[in-house]
């Protein structure tokens, strides 16, 4: 250290040294993706840009929340926080962490009161604290009025931060992107862009629901199969209390310790309810 | 090797922290007064009362007489002591302990100077921190604890080091009143007409034995800088608490607040010196005759910034509806951890948690501190128990080029298959009764979801969920994902043994 006092010359290379690392250009997060190549693809920057309302409208089992999980998985994964403004307090927690959110860095907020929800989300985004702030006013009849949305619009640009908001299909706002979502059958979600600044409106792309979780089930090969009519020849109908399945349920696997007998068919239902022959 | 100890003295440490308090005071003639027989004696008077004569010792009526315009306030022994203990804890940052030498000073253990620059370097951090804290204080680093309080009160120079076996020669010029302890000794010594410590050390041993017996060798030994006493730790309380009475109770926040930054300052010394961080705090405010009122602190991220800390408060305290004023704050840290600290990164600003707990603090003031937190996963077979709400305490970001290092390993590991497909919307409880259509086989036709019938798409499973067959509710039902036509897939279930259909998810 005193040799370095004593030399200028080292000086001066430290100071350049800092000079460059403050101006080398940041690893800054323009967008987050939602990991979904036909979403992204459609989408102007390539994912749902920070410093703007992006609008997913649709109904409430349309895979809006969970396109928005998505993002959040994103800023989750940059080691940015989350938060979640949750209109019909109705998220389900277990189902966040095979989308890569990290529970622990996703502050939930359920307002007691619904003209408390867009207050909320105002004041997280305004805090600059949150890259992705989401606002889930599915089954709330709350419908934000013109001056709210237009303070969204500037909390979320002057923050940074990106507003993710879920309004109902009879309820839609002020989103300056907003992107149409609804279940496209039993085999996918449609995504469509219904408002852009940026151009792009009225593309569309369908998604299967299998890549909306990693690993997820398809449920295409489902058809009209009736419950009772499996696919497979039927073996016994499985004990509820069988022995190897309680033992996987105490061991290891939790809840799901029914698992063994999951692709087992059931007992017929129209014997169970009296229908049919 | 020998010893190494500071001792920081105080100058009139009480009237400093009177003055601290209450900064109108500074430059007025201020003692603190206490009883003694009936009679109000003075303990301490400021610089200003000391100049027009007030003393130590002398009635508070007799000052008074001399100095009409003398204010006075009650010196109380132990909240002193107390006050100086949380001091000396703020200089842990720089030496493993600390003993008090009440009322106005201490000695700080030096042996870790080496991490400081060297001895010069920690008696100047030292004299720093006490001066950041709002005290004058004079540091004097030396083997013999005599040697560094005697150099600390009585000598000239603001901070000193006195190396090993140079005691002697810097106590000589200091005067006989050094000999704190031992008064008739100096007594004895004034009247055989010495005045310095140098001109003891010079008498013959066997002349002192002779003259002053045991008590002049043992002061002999002192100044000749043989001293053999050791430092003794003093014992940290286990909580650590603030506690500050008002002069006068405060009925608006803005003495409130004035009086909070002070105690905040000295709780987050405190706790940096302890290597502690705060994670839930409790401010009480004692009112005015109605009792206390406790106001929770609960921080996303453990902190010992007094600022972020007072901002937090200020939010708190701007909702809260006082009906009496207050007339003493308790802060109290109720959870702590291991204080890891910030690396902040070049260039960037150290706001963001200051951000945070604000947005935080104001939700919870308005919405209730139950209305946000973060999900916790909860060791429970019901779908609808399975998570319950839990503190938001985020981890601290990392700086830049660490967190690109750390990334790759710092991802969670990939979730079992069992977590993959469940919905992201539960309805409350165990759902909702659907009225359903079956056909002739008992397939599912239809289903009334969502205030409307519904065609049926496709239906994947059965899964079956059971458990609590150890309690007395078991439960048992086969989930099924529904695909109704114009919503998307829903979670339906049937319980074992029922017809009836429930809705309890929906995949959005």
């Amino acid at each position: 250290m005193e040799a370095a006092r004593a030399d200028p010359a080292v000086l001066e290379r430290l100071r350049e040294r800092i000079r460059t690392l403050q101006a080398a250009p940041r690893q800054l997060l323009s967008v987050l993706r939602t990991g979904l190549a036909p979403v992204d693809g459609l989408l102007p920057g390539g994912g749902f840009p920070l410093g703007q309302v992006v609008e997913l409208w649709g109904e409430p089992a349309s895979g809006r929340a969970r396109l928005a999980f998505r993002a959040i998985a994103e800023a989750h994964r940059a080691l940015r926080l989350a938060a979640w403004v949750d209109g019909p307090r109705a998220l389900y927690a277990p189902a966040l962490p095979p989308l890569g959110v990290r529970l622990e860095q996703l502050l939930v907020v359920q307002p007691p009161e619904p003209k408390q929800l867009a207050w909320s989300a105002l004041q997280l985004l305004r805090s600059g604290a949150f890259a992705a702030v989401g606002l889930d006013l599915t089954r709330t009849d709350v419908r934000l009025s013109p001056p709210e949305s237009r303070r969204l619009v500037e909390a979320a640009t002057r923050s940074g931060g990106l507003l993710l908001l879920l309004t109902p299909p009879e309820a839609p706002a002020d989103g300056t992107l907003r992107l149409h979502v609804s279940a496209a059958g039993p085999g996918a979600m449609r995504v469509e862009v219904v408002r852009s600044r940026q151009g792009g409106v009225f593309r569309a792309v369908e998604v299967p629901w299998e890549l909306l979780t990693p690993g997820g089930p398809s449920d295409t090969g489902a058809g009209s199969r009736g419950l009772d009519a499996p696919p497979v020849p039927a073996p016994p109908s499985m004990p509820f209390r069988r022995v190897r399945a309680c033992t996987v349920r105490d061991g290891l696997v939790g809840i799901q310790g029914q698992r063994p007998g999951r692709d087992l068919p059931l007992p017929s239902f129209a014997q169970a309810l009296g229908v049919g022959s | 090797m020998s010893q190494r100890v500071a001792y920081v003295h105080l100058p009139r440490f009480p009237v400093q922290r009177r003055v601290l308090d209450e900064p109108r005071l500074a430059g007025q003639p201020l003692a603190l007064v206490h009883e003694a027989k009936g009679v109000l004696r003075i303990s301490f008077a400021s610089g200003t009362a000391q100049r027009d004569g007030i003393r130590a010792g002398m009635t508070l009526t007799a000052a008074r007489a001399l100095l009409p315009a003398l204010r006075d306030g009650l010196y109380d022994a132990t909240a002193e002591a107390q006050a100086l203990s949380s001091l000396a804890e703020g200089f842990l940052r720089f030496t493993p302990a600390f003993m008090l030498s009440a009322p106005d000073g201490l000695w700080l253990d030096a042996s870790t100077a080496s991490l400081f620059g060297g001895e010069a370097g920690l008696v100047e951090k030292v004299e720093a921190q006490a001066r950041a804290a709002g005290y004058r204080a004079r540091v004097v680093l030396a083997s013999e604890p005599f040697t560094a309080r005697a150099l600390a009160r009585f000598g000239a120079e603001t901070r000193a080091c006195v190396g090993p076996g140079g005691s002697e020669r810097a106590l000589a010029a200091l005067p006989l009143q050094a000999l704190e302890d031992a008064p008739e000794v100096v007594a004895s010594l004034r009247a055989l007409g010495l005045s310095t410590l140098g001109e003891l050390s010079a008498l013959q041993s066997t002349q002192v034995i002779s003259r002053l017996g045991a008590q002049g060798l043992r002061a002999q030994r002192l100044v000749r800088g043989q001293d053999e006493s050791r430092l003794l730790p003093a014992v940290l309380p286990e909580v650590v608490e603030e506690v500050r009475t008002l002069e006068a109770p405060a009925e608006s926040l803005e003495p409130l607040l004035f009086a909070l930054k002070a105690t905040l300052d000295r709780l987050s010394a405190r706790l940096r010196g302890r290597q502690r961080a705060a994670v839930r705090l409790t401010l009480t405010l004692v009112l005015e005759p109605t009792g206390p009122y406790p106001v929770p602190l609960a921080l996303a991220r453990p902190t010992t910034d007094p600022k972020l800390l007072l901002d937090l408060v200020r939010h708190r305290l701007e909702s809260v509806r006082l009906d009496a004023p207050v007339a003493t704050l308790v802060v109290t840290v109720d959870e702590s951890c291991e204080d890891h600290g910030q690396q902040g990164v070049l260039g960037d600003a150290p706001a963001g948690d200051a951000a945070l707990e604000t947005v935080l603090a104001r939700l919870a003031t308005t919405l209730g501190p139950e209305a946000l937190g973060s999900p916790v996963l909860a060791d429970d077979h019901r779908p609808e128990a399975a998570h319950a709400p839990g503190p938001f305490r985020p981890p601290r970001r990392e700086p830049g080029m660490f967190a690109e290092a750390r990334r790759a390993p710092s991802m969670p590991p990939p979730p079992p298959d069992w977590q993959l497909e469940r919905p992201l919307r539960l309805l409350p409880g165990e759902g909702e009764p659907i009225d359903v259509e079956l056909d002739a086989l008992g397939a599912l036709r239809s289903a009334r979801v969502l205030g409307r019938r519904r065609k049926v798409l496709a239906v994947a499973g059965p899964e079956r969920l059971g458990g609590q067959w150890w309690t007395g509710s078991p439960f048992q039902r086969d989930y099924y994902r529904v695909h109704l036509e114009g919503l998307g897939p829903a979670w339906v279930y049937r319980r074992a043994g029922e017809g009836e259909f429930y809705l309890q998810g929906l995949f959005d």
